[in-house]
């Protein structure tokens, strides 16, 4: 089965340094779109169908907690689990991000293996609860 | 610095700093760009025309670290990090690529070296490289396959680091 998956991130090259990861993983993706922020992942979600959202923190506009907020107060996070990739793997801020909904978070630097063994755990994690 | 200004830590004595330094930037280097860092003796001379990048990172600790990266080093790992060809990459693709390095570094080593902390890290900025005085910065250079990396760290007075510190927003 092929996934969805919406990559948030204000840094272009780490979009794509994510797509190449994913390629590399071997995780079978379906569409793979893209937002800069949390509102241009808003108008994506609100437009396409994703199984699974990997989002970035610190971006202009709206940051990666304000989106994960928004997302839990809509109920999306039941269906479309987030994970979180950064740079911050400080104790603190793994347990504020896991606090707002992120299934998941990773902390850069990642393998290829890592990021399919994490996608695989949130989707199998939403796929059994029958969500 | 005037000593008014001065940390009362200094990262440059801090042995598990360093031995930090040298772990993260092999492993970034290698996890994320496909290449090897080994440390090397700091021979300055190609460092100067070289890209930079500096970032500022606050709250539990404040500091800035800056990262430049050897002229024949830039396309290569720019490349190998985006799967192109050297030649494909483009001067706005280099420079995020130098930023991002810098970014995953910080945030790596901030975080193996104080994982209880509480920091945020600016946007790294594209600058041209400074050699700060020795007492107080963790400086390192490191030899990859394709060229040259140097490394510097150092922690400031809250202060001065608010004063420099432009664009300070949470890290990312």
């Amino acid at each position: 089965m092929a996934y969805s998956v919406l990559i948030v991130d204000d840094s272009p090259v780490m979009r794509s340094f994510i797509r190449r990861v994913l390629a590399l993983s071997g995780f079978e993706v379906g569409e793979c779109m893209e937002a800069g922020n949390g509102i241009e992942a808003l108008t994506q979600l609100s437009a396409h169908r994703v199984d699974v959202i990997l989002t970035d923190i610190n971006m202009p506009g709206m940051n990666g907690e304000e989106l994960l907020r928004r997302l839990g107060a809509d109920g999306v996070l039941k269906t479309t689990p987030a994970v979180v990739i950064s740079t911050d793997a400080t104790n603190e801020r793994i347990v504020r991000m896991i606090e707002l909904g992120a299934q998941g978070y990773m902390s850069k630097p990642f393998t290829p293996e890592t990021l399919r063994e994490e996608l695989e755990r949130v989707l199998g994690a939403r796929d059994a609860s029958g969500a | 610095m005037p000593p008014e200004l001065k940390p009362t830590y200094s990262m440059d004595q801090d042995v598990a700093a360093s031995e930090t330094a040298q772990r993260v930037a092999a492993e970034v280097l290698e996890t994320m760009f496909f290449t090897e860092a080994e440390l090397d003796p700091c021979e300055h001379a190609w460092i100067s025309p070289a890209p930079a990048a500096r970032i500022h990172f606050e709250g539990s600790h404040f500091g800035e670290m800056l990262l430049c990266v050897s002229t024949e080093a830039v396309d290569p790992i720019a490349a190998s990090f985006l799967g192109l060809d050297p030649t494909e990459v483009t001067d706005v693709q280099r420079g995020q690529m130098v930023q991002e390095l810098s970014n995953i570094l910080c945030g790596a080593m901030l975080s193996q070296l104080w994982p209880d902390s509480t920091l945020a890290l600016s946007s790294p900025e594209l600058t041209q490289w400074q050699d700060w005085p020795a007492e107080g910065t963790l400086h390192r250079c490191f030899r990859t396959p394709e060229g040259l990396l140097g490394i510097s760290i150092r922690l400031v007075a809250p202060s001065l680091n608010q004063a420099t510190a432009a664009r300070t927003s949470e890290v990312g």
